[in-house]
């Protein structure tokens, strides 16, 4: 079956249109966080010409505390993401290699990850009264807290099938040359999954960096909020400043896009928690 | 070989060494899901009496009469469906077009990340930018095609508003539904396919005899984990419409989290969330079903 000529024009053509359609809607907002208002609000609007401005940018990260939001969002993402890759890793080996009495293993992965399929509005009601009570309310601990526990079973079972992956007689090898259990975990196995635990951690920055509904809800004040709350802070005001929000947003998705291109081969598993392997 | 190649045969002091490793994370899980679940069922079984608090339904009870819960309930499923349908018609239609080596394919890859990985808020902020009435682009093009848009003020039109966060979500969403079945198309061998062609299969049935039975599991996950996603639907909405014009797009997330941080109506919001969680629970025990049963056969 040779694909005729037709065929392939129209597959570029459904590609030009789907990626036109995906990116527009962002170079709309970064022009809009680069024009004066006399641009912003021009009719018909203006895809191109216009002259741009940094006002909003200083606006944003400079007079207002958005600079505050950014460092808050990325040491909770960082400090999140650390927490639930130590715990998570350690538990993903010991189900990925061992079996525990009644299959226990499979009951507690197959456990572990529906803890994940809960309803996050769920569990924000309790947690925010759990929060009130031991006073950690509008703090950033909260939330590295909270982010840990949503990090959990990702982790568990991305690193559990790139345990499974790992044949037993390098460790088994590495054990009969007088290595702990454990000092081979770290020597032997690790390194051969250090790809999967990079994209790992890649992922769970994204997610903690992305959250919005227990930021929302745990945080008040300027000195434990995350940027998206920041942004929707400035959004249902009465006045809503267009440019400011932009330039927010475009900062916002930097660190995403680097990171989501980077674990760009791990994608797929990622998004399906390691159930299909693309 | 044992059972399983994977695992070693575990001796006592393994079967110890194994549970230590997971108990740390154990331990967070459950303080963190199991703890707050249960929590939550004593606020919402427990109303202030004159007595102190007193065990009973009353916030269920007030749940079955509340017109408002279930028109929450009615717009989360809508709007469940309708993206559900086209995120999944959109991304599969694709994948199937795009499933052949294709020049460009690693950049278009890399440019259809871009809507499902950023913040579900800033989603929501380069729509509200978008679908403004006055300056949005969307009616700047249409006004410069010459359509009348005065009619068109999409989130705040109450009949528009509903499919304008729809078309948000689908935007978003069919770039994942796309990858995922990509990539189990192009996990599956060529032989089924030369048997097919052998046998004199046409399109349709090679589509419908090859393509889709191979491609179940990855069909049952992504249709599993968008309607996880859609059910429980709040950030872009709280950013586009904040559940408005009047109640038009109020989620049963949105109209819980109003309960319990508007109104600190704690009860009655786990009372909801729990009505929530059963819904969920019981359509994700139907996609697993399927996958189990799947596999068995196979």
């Amino acid at each position: 079956m040779r694909p005729n000529q037709s065929q392939v024009i129209g597959k570029y053509l459904v590609l030009g249109v789907a990626l036109v359609l995906a990116i527009a809607p962002f170079y709309w907002m970064l022009t809009m966080s680069l024009k004066r208002e006399v641009d912003q609000f021009a009719n018909p609007p203006r895809w191109l010409f216009f002259s741009p401005t940094l006002e909003h940018y200083y606006e944003a990260f400079v007079i207002q505390s958005f600079i505050q939001y950014l460092i808050t969002s990325a040491v909770v993402a960082v400090a999140a993401t650390a927490a639930a890759l130590v715990l998570g890793t350690l538990a993903a080996y010991s189900l990925a290699r061992f079996e525990l009495p009644w299959r226990l293993d499979r009951k507690l992965s197959l456990w572990i990850l529906s803890t994940r399929m809960f309803p996050a509005i769920v569990t924000a009601v309790p947690l925010f009264l759990m929060m009130r009570d031991l006073g950690l309310l509008d703090t950033r601990l909260s939330l590295i807290i909270v982010y840990t526990g949503f990090n959990l079973p990702f982790v568990v079972w991305m690193m559990r099938g790139f345990f499974v992956e790992v044949p037993r007689d390098l460790e088994e090898a590495a054990m009969v040359d007088g290595d702990s259990r454990l000092g081979a975990l770290w020597r032997v196995v690790l390194p051969l999954v250090a790809p999967g635990l990079a994209a790992t951690a890649v992922f769970c920055l994204i997610v903690s960096w992305n959250e919005f509904l227990f930021a929302l809800v745990l945080t008040q004040t300027d000195q434990a909020m995350t940027l998206p709350v920041g942004i929707a802070g400035r959004v249902t005001q009465y006045e809503i400043k267009w440019g400011i929000m932009s330039a927010a947003g475009a900062v916002a998705i930097i660190p995403v896009l680097a990171f989501a291109l980077a674990a760009q081969k791990y994608l797929v598993r990622g998004l399906s928690l390691g159930a299909v392997k693309g | 070989m044992g059972k399983s190649r994977r695992s070693f045969n575990a001796s006592r002091r393994d079967i110890i060494f194994a549970t230590l490793l997971v108990t740390p994370a154990l331990a967070v899980l459950v303080s963190l899901s199991i703890y707050p679940l249960l929590y939550s069922i004593q606020i919402a079984l427990q109303t202030d009496g004159p007595t102190g608090p007193t065990w009973n339904l009353a916030n269920f009870r007030r749940l079955a009469g509340d017109n408002f819960f279930f028109a929450a309930l009615a717009h989360t499923f809508i709007y469940s469906i309708v993206a559900l349908t086209f995120e999944f018609v959109l991304g599969f239609g694709l994948a199937l077009i795009l499933n052949s080596t294709i020049r460009g394919q690693k950049v278009f890859r890399a440019a259809l990340l871009i809507p499902m990985m950023i913040p579900a808020v800033v989603v929501g902020v380069v729509w509200r930018l978008m679908l403004n009435p006055n300056f949005g682009a969307v009616n700047g093009v249409l006004r410069q095609l010459g359509i009348n848009t005065e009619q068109l003020t999409w989130t705040a039109a109450p009949r528009l508003a509903l499919a304008a966060v729809i078309a948000v979500d689908v935007w978003q969403w069919t770039p994942f539904v796309f990858l995922v079945l990509l990539a189990g198309l192009q996990a599956i061998p060529q032989e089924p396919y030369e048997a097919a062609r052998v046998d004199g299969s046409n399109a349709l049935q090679t589509f419908r005899h090859v393509t889709l039975p191979l491609l179940k599991p990855a069909i049952l996950i992504v249709l599993l984990l968008r309607t996880m996603d859609l059910l429980r639907v709040f950030d872009q909405i709280f950013i586009l419409t904040e559940g408005g014009p009047g109640f038009a797009t109020e989620t049963v997330s949105l109209y819980i989290y109003r309960a319990a941080f508007r109104f600190s109506d704690f009860g009655y919001a786990a009372a909801m969330s729990f009505v929530l969680l059963i819904i969920t629970n019981l359509i994700s025990t139907v996609y697993i079903r399927l996958l189990q049963s799947r596999e068995d056969v196979a």
